[in-house]
């Protein structure tokens, strides 16, 4: 299964999104789901981005509306645009989950 | 004598409608015809994960349509009403204070006030007749 998995939440149920298995695995951070890709909460990163295998990817008009910019973002995750993540949808994924 | 109110705001800006309401809810103590017969003094406190709400040069306005939180924040800054963040939260968050919205540019006097959590509890216990939490 190729999933993509939009993540949307701060303190969101991490146990869901580790227990997921699939041959490729996108992790698209959106709305308040894209604190993980700039908050070091305590310094350290968050353990959203420690999912083994995945590609992460960070909304980048939902960083700016929060007030943060792309170079912000760490360096695990790629900063994507409305336009490319409809094409991650079409092109790459073919089941998407929402958590 | 006036009525103090003490909105407090622990969630994230944006997702939920929660955060914004405490901003629109003390804006209206100025205002409304609710409080026709008293003066209302409101106070917003942003703990939590709602210190995110303050940081600055938030894009809501050009990329959704909407005002933004710091916007607003601004706006309440240039009316001279108290509000305060939660230092150790910043900390936890890593969010520096020159990260914080600054009303200055609007013509405000005030500046968001860093506080210590014991001094929100403080302002909760004491300093307020009313306790909101958003």
């Amino acid at each position: 299964m190729k999933l993509g998995v939009f993540y949307s939440e701060l303190r969101g149920n991490h146990d869901v999104l580790f227990r997921l298995k699939a041959e490729k695995l996108g992790i698209f951070l959106v709305s308040n789901g894209i604190y993980h890709a700039i908050i070091k909460e305590k310094g350290e990163p968050s353990p959203v981005l420690q999912k083994q295998g995945a590609d992460y990817y960070v909304l980048s008009e939902d960083l700016q509306t929060r007030g943060f910019s792309t170079d912000e973002v760490d360096s695990n995750v790629k900063v994507v645009t409305y336009s490319d993540i409809a094409d991650h949808i079409m092109n790459d994924y073919d089941k998407l989950a929402w958590l | 004598m006036s009525n103090k109110i003490l909105f407090v705001v622990q969630r994230p800006p944006y997702k939920s409608e929660n955060p914004k309401l405490a901003i629109t809810h003390a804006m209206s103590c100025y205002t409304a015809d609710m409080h026709i017969d008293e003066e209302v003094e409101p106070t917003l406190a942003y703990v939590g994960d709602g210190v995110l709400n303050c940081i600055k040069d938030q894009k809501a306005e050009e990329i959704y349509g909407i005002v933004s939180t710091d916007q607003h924040l601004k706006i309440q800054l240039t009316g001279d009403m108290k509000i305060l963040v939660c230092k150790e939260d910043m900390e936890r968050l890593g969010i520096q204070e020159e990260r914080l919205v600054d009303g200055r540019d609007l013509g405000a006097d005030m500046d968001l006030n860093v506080v210590t959590f014991e001094e929100i509890l403080k302002e909760m216990d004491e300093g307020c007749d009313h306790l909101m939490f958003f």
